[in-house]
């Protein structure tokens, strides 16, 4: 591959990834904060993290062996161990060493 | 905060950053581009389905507009970020600049569930967002070097991002006032999995969640 296609390419998509990171304060920081703000502010992050939970589900494959078990079992784990024990460290190696033992051992 | 406490919260992006950003090296080398352009663009562009996209677009010559296009919709997921982080880089100087570079969905993960003093905040924001990309230029750079004679298994590592989702969720779902969103973004969630296209899902879902948010603002602030 040509440098000067790769290195245009680079430059482009770091523009049009700075730019969707900029575009709210651009837009939004030299106003006030409205009410209308401060409540997406508040309620938006959580709708946000569950809908990453989905997004990082989304190529599972539901209707093929194994069914998607190893990521529901991972992802039961990740929320048993947290809501036992409250310590995200833990939370995520448990869970992530489970469901790495299970696609690579058990549902191979 | 400590430094190394600071690290010890951004351990489960590093567990994620590094077999993912070993991934993308791999996927260049075995694109025959150069290793330092890994390092280039994991420095400079800093989204990682954003460069496997910019990777996949290389390799079908797509015109330099279109990886424009292209990537800005991709990433176009990131303004919801920066739109729930605006009050809170305000007061920062300029390096807020950076942190608003730095908006990846772990970054913002992390700063957005971290309760971090008033004081010290712009300082710690901007050592776990410099400590983010380091992982991720680390991983790319190594994959990219040597990622088809590395030994260790690592298949599924990446489920550290998946888990710390599902944490970070829950924290905040314990913080949240309202618990209706909650359930409004797991049923748009399961639709979004199965339903939408699956490139498209993320920007999809999140524009359907701000709009149920904004829309029915009275009726979800009413039921708490």
């Amino acid at each position: 591959m040509q440098n000067s296609y790769l290195i245009s390419g680079i430059v482009i998509a770091v523009i049009a990834t700075y730019m969707t990171r900029l575009i709210p304060f651009l837009f939004f920081a030299k106003r006030k904060p409205s009410p209308m703000i401060r409540y997406i502010e508040w309620n938006m992050p959580l709708m946000i993290m569950v809908i990453l939970v989905f997004y990082a589900l989304k190529d599972v494959k539901w209707a093929q062996y194994p069914y998607g078990m190893a990521e529901i079992i991972g992802v039961a784990v990740a929320i048993l161990i947290h809501l036992k024990f409250n310590n995200a460290l833990l939370s995520i190696i448990i869970s992530t060493m489970t469901y790495m033992f299970l696609i690579q051992k058990v549902f191979v | 905060m400590k430094f190394l406490s600071i690290v010890k919260l951004t351990i489960p992006v590093l567990m994620g950053y590094i077999p993912l950003g070993m991934a993308f090296g791999l996927l260049l080398s075995k694109l025959m581009i150069p290793w330092y352009y890994a390092f280039f663009m994991s420095t400079f562009i800093f989204a990682g389905s954003g460069q496997f996209l910019a990777l996949s677009l290389f390799a079908s010559q797509a015109t330099i507009l279109e990886i424009g296009i292209a990537t800005f919709l991709l990433n176009l997921r990131h303004s919801f970020y920066g739109l729930s982080m605006i009050n809170t880089f305000e007061n920062f100087s300029w390096k807020r600049y950076y942190l608003i570079f730095g908006l990846t969905d772990e970054t913002f993960a992390l700063l957005k569930t971290n309760e971090i003093e008033e004081k010290n905040r712009e300082k710690v924001y901007l050592i776990i967002t410099a400590l983010n990309q380091s992982y991720w230029v680390i991983g790319s750079v190594i994959g990219a070097l040597l990622g088809n004679i590395l030994p260790f298994n690592y298949k599924g590592i990446e489920f550290s991002l998946t888990a710390l989702f599902v944490v970070l969720s829950i924290e905040l779902y314990k913080k949240s006032k309202l618990h209706k969103p909650f359930l409004i973004a797991v049923i748009i969630g399961i639709v979004g999995m199965l339903g939408f296209p699956s490139d498209k899902m993320l920007i999809l879902s999140l524009s359907l969640a701000a709009a149920v948010l904004i829309l029915f603002k009275g009726s979800l602030e009413d039921a708490k």
